[in-house]
């Protein structure tokens, strides 16, 4: 039956490809566009189990760069129980390197307490050095500079030599190379010379990374910090510098669908000060945490890639639907000849099945391996924009879905040529 | 059965077909037998009804009154699956426009009525044996368009033979071809019929071959005019 369905469908090359070439397009568009998500998730999960300790910001704050608070909270979180280092954070965009404007990939200066990150045990940035030396107390108040090799390569520039960033010239004394979109982004510095060059609130921090000493679980760590800051107002003197967004494409759109769909509000909007006893002006995070929230935020940016990728599914059924009801119509008297040697309904079924069957698996494989190979080429062109990732999972899932479409696509036109009359179709002939 | 009890019983078999608003009758009150192991032949003019007699025979549709009995079953009264498997076990059928699939080879037409329930090497061997009986022992493998008319016909012939039926319905099986092939496919239809026993209706309104059968049954419009020993 098998061999037969595949040789009718070589009999009819022309109209077999093009139902061919829209179920594979259509599967290739869905593993591309799922990538897109995977990439996110994988990036997402990868550099969080790299930074294992606890993030701080303030609470509603999509990303440390929306965060304000008072730098004086750090030795608060400090002096409890549990915590070994805690380190203060400032980010700030880049809108101009090298004398050209910076759009995407976005570049951040990363202004950090260098005797605090002198102190941790694990540093994502100190631990992925490749060139020159990280930053230490020589290079306080110095505008002295650790950039990625990204950075390094973009702009042609090495170890002591100048990067302009905002106008300002910066040294550099090391390269580090993470491998992770969302680390090698950073240009990293003192806190006070981004404070200093961004006019930035010298009382405030956007962030604090918290390296516990193990002798407290982090939960019970988190809770604590959370209760001692419960009731307080965020002050700071400056509001968030205009940064609408972010400049990446995945992080702005992330961000975008997580307002349109989500109906949490802005999240570039600092939530209102208030007196409230009960309210958390700071939300602690653990690296799990999140991995919970980019998990939110990808369950919104698959539910926008599904409408999406439900269109060129619909396309590709109507496809395989117009393509088999063509080919039923043109083999109305050979089906009345098989039924007259004895075929029944279920056979004559069967068949239209088996060669609609036979489009969805090559469309699948064609397609798994057309996404295969257009997520690879987008990931080894733009390797510092985007990160897509098909895995096994979407590549199989997807390959079981095309089949799926295949037959369900040829049930109609199955149907159809299973009720006709034997004597009527040899009559047409 | 005895053999002297008809393989095929028709009593009083009308069909009409609504073709809009007009209704044809192609069929009138038909009433005959077919013994069996004979050579039947169905003759008359274009529209007389001979090809719906045989689709009817065939099971391949049903009458509009009357009831036709094969074998001892009334055919109208079987159900659908009934009557796949009696055109799948027990009918042969073949065509005047040989109806092969042409991207098939011979032998694989020939095994068309077994592929839906596989086909095992010992009936490829039977497909061969009966490719080689009808003078196609060297072109098993050519596909119909490398094929002549009367070759065409004669891998039909052998595939309404595969299963061994007991009747075989032959719808002008020379109406495509030239006298002296159409001569070849009633002589190799006759030589089966006399080899194993099966019994044999062929539509045609060539009157030149009728010698070569057991009885002849002439329609027109619809109606029997004649039925006598050829």
């Amino acid at each position: 039956m098998w061999r037969f369905a595949i040789q009718n469908l070589i009999s009819r090359p022309v109209r077999s490809l093009l139902a061919l070439a829209g179920l594979s397009v259509a599967i290739t568009g869905m593993v591309g566009l799922f990538s897109v998500a995977e990439g996110i998730n994988r990036m997402v999960s990868e550099t969080f189990s790299r930074i294992p300790g606890l993030a701080i910001m303030q609470a509603g704050a999509p990303l440390p760069l929306f965060s304000r608070m008072p730098a004086a909270w750090g030795d608060e979180i400090e002096s409890m129980p549990g915590v070994r280092v805690v380190n203060p954070e400032v980010w700030t965009r880049v809108n101009v390197m090298m004398g050209e404007r910076v759009i995407a990939p976005p570049r951040f200066l990363f202004g950090t307490g260098i005797a605090a990150r002198e102190k941790l045990k694990a540093d994502v940035y100190r631990d992925a050095m490749v060139e020159g030396r990280f930053l230490n107390a020589s290079d306080r108040g110095q505008l002295h500079a650790v950039i990625s090799r990204q950075i390094a390569e973009d702009h042609d520039v090495g170890v002591g030599e100048e990067l302009a960033v905002n106008g300002d010239p910066l040294e550099i004394v090391g390269i580090y190379h993470c491998g992770q979109l969302m680390l090698d982004v950073s240009i990293i510095l003192d806190i006070d010379v981004v404070r200093r060059l961004n006019r930035f609130d010298r009382q405030s921090v956007c962030a604090f990374y918290v390296e516990p000493d193990g002798t407290v679980e982090d939960q019970v760590l988190v809770n604590k910090i959370r209760e001692r800051f419960r009731g307080r107002e965020v002050k700071t003197s400056e509001g968030i510098p205009g940064v609408l967004a972010t400049g990446h494409p995945l992080i702005d759109l992330l961000l975008a669908i997580q307002n349109w769909l989500s109906a949490r509000g802005d999240p570039l909007t600092s939530p209102p000060v208030h007196n409230d006893p009960e309210a958390e002006p700071i939300e602690v995070r653990t690296a799990s945490d999140w991995g919970e929230r980019f998990k939110e935020f990808s369950a919104d940016l698959n539910l926008f890639l599904s409408v999406m990728t439900g269109i060129g599914v619909v396309i590709a059924v109507l496809s395989i639907i117009n393509t088999m009801l063509m080919s039923v119509t043109e083999r109305i008297v050979e089906f009345g000849i098989l039924k007259a040697n004895g075929w029944n309904r279920r056979d004559v079924m069967l068949l239209i099945t088996c060669e609609s069957a036979v489009l969805g698996v090559t469309g699948g494989i064609i397609g798994c391996l057309l996404g295969l190979a257009g997520t690879s080429i987008v990931n080894s062109t733009w390797p510092d924009r985007l990160q897509l990732y098909a895995s096994p999972s979407l590549l199989i899932f997807s390959f079981f879905f095309s089949t799926f479409l295949g037959i369900s696509g040829g049930l109609y036109p199955a149907t159809w040529a299973m009720k006709l009359s034997p004597m009527e179709a040899i009559r047409r002939g | 059965m005895s053999a002297c009890t008809p393989l095929i019983r028709i009593k009083d078999v009308a069909r009409e077909f609504t073709l809009g608003t007009t209704t044809v009758q192609a069929l009138r009150g038909v009433t005959a037998d077919v013994a069996r192991g004979s050579f039947q032949f169905v003759l008359g003019p274009s529209g007389s009804g001979k090809s719906t007699l045989l689709y009817l025979l065939g099971a391949l549709d049903q009458p509009s009154r009357g009831s036709i009995e094969v074998d001892g079953r009334q055919i109208e009264k079987m159900t659908l699956s009934e009557k796949d498997q009696f055109r799948r076990n027990e009918v042969g059928f073949i065509f005047q426009s040989f109806n092969l699939l042409g991207n098939l080879t011979a032998l694989d037409n020939v095994l068309v009525p077994f592929l839906p329930v596989g086909v095992k090497p010992g009936l490829r061997r039977q497909a061969e044996e009966l490719l080689d009986r009808v003078g196609l022992d060297n072109r098993k493998r050519h596909r119909p368009h490398e094929l002549s008319g009367g070759e065409q016909q004669r891998v039909a012939i052998a595939r309404a033979l595969l299963k061994q039926p007991q009747l075989v319905l032959a719808d002008e099986p020379t109406g495509e071809l030239d006298h002296s092939t159409g001569g070849e496919v009633i002589g190799c239809l006759r030589n089966l019929n006399t080899d194993h026993g099966t019994t044999v209706v062929l539509v045609t309104h060539d009157e030149s071959y009728i010698e070569s059968g057991d009885q002849v049954l002439r329609l027109r419009d619809g109606k029997i005019v004649d039925q006598q020993q050829a």
